[in-house]
């Protein structure tokens, strides 16, 4: 602090210290790096340095005494920026000078007034490089960031990955300016090759070539898959410790300088990782340099390093996308699969539904053609299904029966006719009756109907088919045939009566003898008024049984007893014949109409009796089968019925000789009509027989336990 | 036994004779015909037989008919009555015993064996 003072006194006071200043001062003048200029008040340069002389562009004499003005822009105001620089606001500022070469240069100046009086000190400094540093630079991150976004944005649009890595060594060629980019994927077993490639037309491509597993050794990979970049800005510099033989297998592929970024992928993209220990190396991004050596700045080190990043990112999107393929495709074949079955059943359904309505339509067609009730009915009794008649006889509409309760659509009366057969179908029997049914018209009208079950594979009644046929001219016939029976029994019955009594009280001998010949002429009229009176008997007999005319009075009966009834009745025939007659009488009960039976019993001991020869036995028997049934049988030792006719004697009119009739007094009808009492009561006859030796005629009944 | 006495009540009178020849001529009882029912009842009344004979299928007046008659009167009231018919069914032979009539004789009969059939129904003790 002294030594400046000091300085300062001597300064100003001692003129030869100031002299050796001059002096000291001069070539500081002449060689400072800055231009340095002195002004007078209106801004002519008084005088200037080497410096200045040089950033003007200008000698020293054609220089000095120019107005600093003529060098400027008119923007440039000297008095102005003196004003400013006296109110002591700035002190620097920028210009542009305008060389007179016509070149322009950046300036910064430092403005002192004053110097000494009204000289005006002004040092400038030539910041044209430095500016234009910071703009190319400038320019440069600007031009980079948008590159980059530009190849960010191309990976983010693309989701095929081998049209993002193309896009990615296009669009890194180009921003680097480098010879080569290539994508070098790292292979399962080691081995690797360029799957991308961007090289300008002067070089050797690597595109697919393979390159084996010492290219790029394990341990490399190790170091890469940890997030090493290696810039080698020459391959042939000692310092990058390149072995020889691989700086000679680069040199094939004139490579001079290289950048190397792995492209990890992240094995657990697709969960939170917590750690990059995950990481795998999938490949490298490489730039190469071929013409020759190049130093590679951080900035590109960075773009690349963002790239293998977003290449990363791209891959794992890839995965994903693989993997939603093979679902979707996986999805889609399953989806086609269900698709096609669909329309098959579709298909299947309609042709199923368009057949059944066919054969429903010519179900309709058919039944309501029909001139008989046709119908279906549900296990609740409620109509399913029903033809025209019902619509043309009952006058009701389809919709007043479909649908309906059987005692709606009939009304109460006529259901409780039906109501007992209705409820035997729906047990599973098949049932058959006639009915009187009113029909719209006020007529009555017999119905024969029959129910049939509809029974499903488990055995259970669905419901049943219903069939009913208008019979009233089937009844008015048998109405006739009725009447002609009627007038048969007593017209043909009472002369009958008075004939054979007639005769028989002339046979007695009591009103006169006749001689021998009229005796056996009268004989002959006996017989035979006989034999006319079994035959009416059996006709009307039969005719009755065959319409169904006569009603069975069913009750229980014990066996024992008719079976001595009807041996009783037969005792003095067999004993005309000397035919020996036994029953061996059983107490069984069983349900039966005894007369009718009795009837049956007579007509098979007849029988018997009549083909036995004399001196042979005929028994009746009972034994009960298998608890629901008793089988009698009528045993006779006579001629036997051979094979063959074993099942047609019991038709009508069927002897096993025609001449039997006659000879034995039968009418050809008694098993006819033992057959049709016996099947009445639900049972079965048949004959068993053994020539010469005799016949059986059994038969069997329920029981009572069975009808109890 | 006392000799019987039989009305028969018919409107054919061949069947009136073959019966009265046959009873007559096989038991001896007394036979009186009537060849309707009106006369039939009548006859009843005043002659008061043991047994009537009553055909059911008869003109204007059946035996049905003829044998409610005769239920209705004090005087025929305990007079036992056998059907003669062609009638021969077993419901229809119910139908009559319903009635209340003794029995049922079908046609066509012998006339011979009538005093037997007649004395079964009714109980007879007949001499031999």
């Amino acid at each position: 602090m002294s030594k400046r003072s000091s300085l300062r006194k001597s300064g100003t006071k001692n003129p030869k210290q100031r002299l050796e200043k001059q002096q000291l001062l001069q070539p500081i003048f002449e060689k400072a790096y800055d231009a340095i200029a002195v002004t007078d008040d209106q801004g002519i340069l008084i005088e200037v340095n080497a410096a200045a002389c040089q950033l003007f562009g200008l000698s020293h004499t054609a220089l000095v005494g120019r107005i600093l003005a003529d060098f400027t822009d008119t923007k440039f105001d000297f008095a102005q920026i003196c004003l400013r620089v006296k109110a002591g606001s700035e002190q620097t500022g920028k210009l542009e000078l305008l060389r007179p070469d016509g070149a322009q240069r950046q300036v910064e100046y430092t403005l002192t007034l004053n110097v000494v009086p009204q000289r005006h000190l002004m040092i400038l400094r030539d910041i044209t490089d430095r500016k234009k540093a910071v703009e190319d630079e400038l320019w440069c991150q600007r031009q980079w960031v948008e590159l980059f976004s530009e190849v960010t944005l191309k990976i983010r649009q693309s989701l095929q990955l081998k049209e993002i890595l193309r896009a990615t060594v296009t669009e890194v060629q180009r921003i680097l300016q480098a010879d080569r980019v290539l994508i070098y994927q790292v292979l399962a077993d080691g081995t690797g090759k360029a799957i991308s490639e961007a090289v300008l037309p002067d070089y050797p491509a690597i595109l697919d070539l393979e390159f084996p597993e010492e290219v790029f050794p394990q341990e490399y990979q190790q170091l890469y898959a940890e997030g090493r970049v290696r810039a080698i800005a020459d391959v042939h510099h000692p310092d990058n410790g390149l072995a020889e033989c691989l700086i000679e297998f680069i040199d094939q592929f004139d490579i001079k300088s290289k950048l190397i970024v792995p492209i990890l992928q992240n094995l657990n993209s697709h969960q939170q990782s917590e750690s990059k220990s995950q990481n795998q190396l999938w490949g490298l991004l490489i730039a190469h340099h071929c013409d020759r050596p190049r130093q590679w700045v951080d900035f590109e080190l960075e773009l690349m390093q963002q790239l293998a990043d977003q290449i990363s990112i791209a891959l794992a999107q890839a995965q994903l996308l693989e993997n939603l393929e093979e679902i979707v495709e996986v999805r889609t074949a399953e989806l086609q699969d269900v698709n096609r079955n669909l329309h098959q059943e579709i298909n299947d359904r309609m042709q199923a539904e368009s057949a059944l309505r066919r054969s429903e339509e010519q179900l309709r067609l058919i039944t309501n053609a029909l001139p008989v009730f046709i119908a279906y009915v549900d296990d609740q009794q409620y109509y399913r299904f029903n033809n025209q008649a019902y619509e043309d006889w009952l006058g009701k509409s389809l919709a007043d029966i479909h649908g309906c309760h059987i005692r709606q659509v009939w009304g109460e009366d006529c259901y409780q006719r039906m109501q007992i057969h209705v409820e035997a179908a729906l047990l599973g029997d098949v049932v058959t009756y006639e009915n009187e049914i009113v029909l719209c018209d006020g007529n009555s009208r017999s119905f024969n109907t029959t129910y049939i079950p509809h029974i499903d594979e488990q055995q259970v009644v669905k419901g049943f088919f219903s069939l009913a046929s208008d019979i009233s001219d089937r009844k008015a016939i048998e109405r006739t045939k009725d009447e002609f029976i009627s007038v048969v029994s007593h017209e043909l019955r009472t002369p009958l009566t008075s004939l054979h009594s007639a005769l028989k009280i002339l046979v007695t001998g009591r009103l006169g003898t006749l001689s021998t010949d009229g005796q056996q002429m009268l004989e002959i009229a006996d017989e035979n008024t006989e034999r006319l009176v079994r035959l009416v008997n059996n006709v009307l007999d039969l005719q009755r049984i065959e319409l169904g005319k006569f009603t069975m009075e069913k009750q229980a009966c014990k066996a024992a007893d008719f079976m001595i009834q009807a041996t009783e009745a037969m005792q003095p025939m067999a004993q005309q014949h000397g035919v020996i007659l036994v029953t061996q009488p059983v107490d069984i009960q069983i349900w039966v109409d005894s007369d009718y039976i009795v009837q049956a019993l007579t007509n098979l001991l007849s029988n018997a009796i009549k083909f036995s020869l004399s001196g042979g036995t005929v028994s009746l028997t009972a034994q009960c089968q298998q608890k629901s049934q008793v089988l009698f049988c009528v045993h006779d030792q006579g001629q036997g019925i051979p094979q063959s006719k074993l099942e047609t004697i019991f038709e009508r009119f069927q002897q096993v000789d025609s001449s039997d009739s006659r000879k034995k007094g039968g009418t050809g009808l008694g098993l006819a009509i033992c057959r049709k009492i016996i099947e009445q009561h639900e049972g079965k006859i048949w004959a068993e027989s053994i020539l010469g030796k005799g016949s059986s005629f059994c038969f069997t009944l329920p029981t009572l336990l069975r009808n109890s | 036994m006392a000799t019987k006495r039989v009305l028969i009540i018919d409107d054919e009178e061949t069947i009136q004779t073959v019966v009265q020849f046959g009873i007559r001529m096989t038991a001896g009882w007394d036979v009186f015909t009537a060849n309707s029912a009106p006369k039939g009842i009548q006859t009843a009344q005043i002659e008061q037989p043991d047994v009537i004979l009553l055909d059911v299928m008869m003109p204007d007046m059946d035996g049905i008919a003829t044998f409610k008659a005769l239920q209705s009167h004090p005087e025929t009231k305990h007079i036992p009555v056998i059907f003669l018919t062609a009638k021969a069914q077993t419901s229809e032979k119910r139908q009559f015993n319903d009635l209340g009539v003794s029995g049922v004789i079908t046609k066509p009969f012998n006339s011979l064996d009538l005093p037997d059939q007649i004395a079964k129904i009714l109980h007879w003790q007949l001499q031999s």
